[in-house]
């Protein structure tokens, strides 16, 4: 049969046709998982039974691989009555794996911050709320820059996940292609290609950002 | 079924998964060391292949390089067993990491380590093999673990090249009975199972290697 150039080069309009499938998955999905990890974090600081709750559950998330949380979400939801598509249950689930990763990266970026800090805050009598929203976040925000971007990309290389639940993101649509021309070797390639690409660019991407924040950090 | 016999059941694939988690660490240690140390001792235009390389197998999406390297080795000839081309591309993805560890670890050593051997007139593998490597190895064990357990987790995706994993077995297991509640937190269960112990073996580690830096930082 042997690897038909032409065929492959064919594909790539096609593939990349995906992409902005596969960028929506990977923003959405960090934007989730940043919520849901910077939550996690909130409750695990503040301890007792639902900051123990909290810590194994995370636990539990590191322990098990994203795409058995796929399958989990996927046929588990509607088992429920909760019918959502294929996009919305990848998103979930790609959000809840990767939270169990930035929780950590919090904890680490709220660690870094002085203790002093809280304890001003705490002598200006601020509550709580406002001691996280203004003294905590913005600090911790310049710590956490480079380990999140890191994950970025590490959603960005997960989001190929989401074709087993038949989302039409990039290696979905080289799938399509597969099975409707029997050519499996050529799509899948390029599909390769354009994940690698857009990886070294979007990690290249975080690496300038980072240089940028650390910059403007120094003062 | 009972919630046992699912998780029995899920259980019979834990041999595969076992498998391929060794095979994959036979192509994932050698790559590591080999193309870890390389990037640290060499320089120039070799140390950019070295770089290529290592980018190359950790920045693709493990998916679809499974993917690719499934369809397309045997289109270039090349028949491999499902399991040989499972172990090889999760072993090699997980082996880039490691290198990354790797060679970090041995960046990080002091100069004078490697200076002290040069004052006792060993030569450059020498120093490297005796002085230069225990120590970068020993101080990145826990990272070693954590790359094994995402090898582990990663291991789920053989399901999707037909090797009969844990991961299969589930999706076999639910195309018989409709109880996917049982069936997928069964086998998230199993991973749990399997990776809990590993990283605890890791923080236990971590605390060894590394006490003065504190809580250990989990998985």
């Amino acid at each position: 049969m042997g690897f038909n150039l032409d065929f492959a080069l064919s594909t790539i309009p096609i593939i990349i046709g995906a992409i902005g499938t596969t960028l929506l998955a990977t923003v959405l999905s960090c934007l989730g998982a940043s919520a849901l990890g910077f939550t996690f974090e909130m409750i695990r600081r503040g301890g007792g039974a639902p900051g123990l709750a909290v810590r194994f559950l995370i636990d539990f998330i590191r322990s098990t691989p994203v795409l058995a949380w796929l399958y989990f979400l996927y046929f588990v939801l509607p088992f429920y009555g909760i019918r959502l598509g294929a996009m919305t249950v990848g998103i979930l689930g790609l959000s809840l794996y990767y939270s169990g990763y930035l929780a950590e990266v919090f904890k680490a970026g709220i660690d870094a911050i002085p203790r002093g800090q809280q304890e001003a805050a705490r002598a200006l009598s601020l509550t709580r709320r406002d001691t996280v929203i203004f003294v905590i976040a913005p600090q911790m925000l310049r710590n956490i820059a480079a380990p999140l971007g890191n994950y970025l990309v590490s959603i960005l290389k997960a989001t190929p996940y989401l074709a087993i639940l038949a989302v039409p993101e990039m290696l979905g649509r080289a799938f399509d292609i597969a099975s409707e021309t029997y050519r499996y070797a050529e799509p899948l390639t390029i599909a390769g290609v354009l994940f690698l690409a857009l990886a070294l660019i979007v990690s290249y991407g975080v690496k300038r950002i980072e240089k940028l924040l650390l910059a403007s950090g120094r003062r | 079924m009972s919630m046992l016999d699912i998780w029995l059941g899920i259980l019979q694939g834990l041999r595969i998964t076992a498998a391929v988690t060794a095979y994959g660490l036979v192509f994932a240690v050698p790559f590591a060391l080999v193309f870890g140390v390389a990037q640290f001792v060499t320089t120039g235009l070799t140390r950019f292949l070295v770089t290529a390389v290592i980018e190359f197998w950790r920045s693709s999406a493990v998916v679809v390089l499974l993917f690719v390297f499934y369809y397309v080795l045997p289109v270039m000839g090349i028949t491999l067993s499902a399991m040989t081309v499972s172990a090889l591309v999760l072993g090699l993805n997980s082996g880039g990491y490691a290198s990354q560890a790797v060679r970090a670890g041995l960046q990080s050593l002091p100069a004078g380590q490697r200076e002290a051997g040069m004052a006792l007139g060993l030569s450059r593998p020498a120093i490297l093999l005796l002085i230069e490597l225990p120590q970068a190895l020993v101080a990145m064990s826990p990272t070693f673990v954590n790359n094994l357990i995402q090898l582990v987790k990663a291991t789920s995706l053989v399901s999707l090249v037909t090797l009969t994993d844990m991961t299969f077995r589930a999706k076999e297991i639910s195309q018989t009975e409709y109880d996917p509640v049982a069936i997928y937190s069964a086998l998230l269960l199993a991973f749990f199972v399997v990776c809990y112990p590993i990283a605890l073996a890791g923080r236990w580690l971590e605390a060894r290697v590394n006490p003065e830096r504190g809580a250990p930082r989990g998985i």
